[in-house]
């Protein structure tokens, strides 16, 4: 079973450079609908451990990651593929939308 | 998953977890359906103060997170699905999630509603780049920067007050020349030196290429046009109630709000409704509760002329 990685500055760029798709969850201990959002998170990483890659990303710890994507609200959500953003998701989602944008971008 | 149920209830908020905790005990197979996160938009805000039965201010997830527990001790299943359907057939309620149908003899329709957007050029580009719904979630990013508020009431005074724990300066952009909110964070507002605010002002534009720059503010009784410089804007200008699903099943005023009895029924039968879904509540924790308590009473009492 496969979980969530906590990524930071130093080494996202090489988390997200040898899987070919990767959800970036960024959160921060204040955000409450992050902190509700997790377990469906855990669940996506889970059953999709094979192909998927689930990191978090604490914006607190985290400023140069966060600036990069210029993401600016709690929780956002980034689908990379092959180190390109493909979509995101701004504000807290359920399990089944999460897996149907990886369906789209997929 | 089973398919059948006593009791659906759509929306995991105040409202829907309280109805929820009463359907468990009356021993009624009941699902709750939340499309986002379990709690409800409450969890949004950092503290709440006036929930009965708590002398400290508490925090809304903790609260929520124990209401949700509550109901599962009854037997309750919660499930973080989205009702995309809802529709009376052969005697039974039928709700269409994403890749599933469930049935059940009553609905408890307790879906909220969703933040208002002002509709204005500049708003949804810049929706996550500067202009956010959840001064909790996002005040981080504005450490020593310029931020606005947008509204008037309980909910923009709160974001105003917690963003000044963060921000250089808070500027209350407000429609009329007096806030609604409770007395008491009105107080707090005006003693905060951080907060300032700006009357009889609607904002026109957000403005800004990558991230938000600038608000094109109009004074509506003078009638003048500025541009004033900011890097956040936080939207607390109301809410829409998320009844579009039962446009055709029940009666909805003009606002789009369900029209019911006090006992939370609608004319369609084995379909109840509580909390934000219904006009003139005024977006409280206890208000919703209640409401779910007395929708799911009114429930049990169909559930057992049924039988």
């Amino acid at each position: 079973m496969s979980e969530i990685i906590a990524a930071n500055d130093g080494d996202f760029e090489s988390h997200i450079k040898d899987t070919p798709m990767v959800i970036v969850d960024f959160w921060a201990p204040t955000c409450m609908p992050c902190r509700l959002m997790e377990p469906g998170l855990e669940r996506i990483a889970a059953s999709h451990a094979r192909q998927v890659k689930v990191l978090k990303v604490n914006v607190n710890e985290n400023p140069k990651t966060s600036s990069r994507y210029f993401v600016r609200t709690l929780p956002t959500l980034l689908f990379i593929k092959n180190g390109q953003v493909k979509t995101q998701i701004v504000g807290a989602v359920n399990p089944v939308q999460i897996e149907k944008t990886l369906r789209e971008v997929g | 998953m089973d398919k059948n149920w006593d009791v659906i209830i759509v929306g995991g908020g105040p409202a829907g977890l309280a109805a929820a905790i009463y359907c468990g005990r009356a021993l009624r197979k009941t699902l709750v359906l939340e499309k986002k996160v379990f709690g409800g938009q409450i969890v949004f805000s950092d503290i709440i103060e006036n929930y009965p039965g708590f002398s400290e201010p508490i925090v809304p997830a903790d609260l929520m997170e124990q209401m949700a527990k509550q109901a599962e001790r009854y037997g309750v299943v919660l499930e973080n699905d989205e009702a995309l359907g809802l529709k009376r057939e052969g005697g039974a309620w039928h709700v269409d999630v994403y890749q599933n149908q469930y049935a059940a003899k009553a609905i408890l329709y307790a879906a909220g509603s969703s933040h208002r957007h002002l509709g204005v050029p500049g708003e949804s580009e810049l929706m996550g780049r500067g202009v956010s719904v959840c001064a909790t979630c996002d005040a981080p990013f504005f450490k020593g920067r310029k931020v606005a508020v947008l509204g008037g009431g309980d909910t923009a005074l709160y974001e105003a007050l917690h963003l000044s724990k963060f921000a250089a300066e808070v500027s209350l952009i407000h429609r009329r020349d007096q806030f609604r909110a409770e007395r008491i964070l009105q107080d707090r507002v005006f003693r905060n030196e951080k907060i300032k605010a700006v009357w009889d002002s609607e904002v026109l534009r957000f403005k800004g290429s990558q991230k938000l720059e600038a608000l094109e503010v109009r004074n509506k009784k003078t009638g003048a046009v500025a541009e004033m410089a900011f890097d956040g804007a936080f939207l607390a200008i109301g809410t829409i109630p998320n009844t579009g699903m039962l446009r055709g099943l029940v009666k909805l005023d003009e606002n789009g709000y369900v029209l019911t009895d006090i006992s939370l029924r609608t004319e369609a039968p084995g379909l109840f409704v509580s909390g934000e879904v219904i006009g003139g509540n005024r977006r409280q924790v206890a208000i919703s509760t209640g409401m779910g308590v007395q929708a799911a009473l009114s429930c049990e009492e169909y559930l057992s002329s049924l039988e």
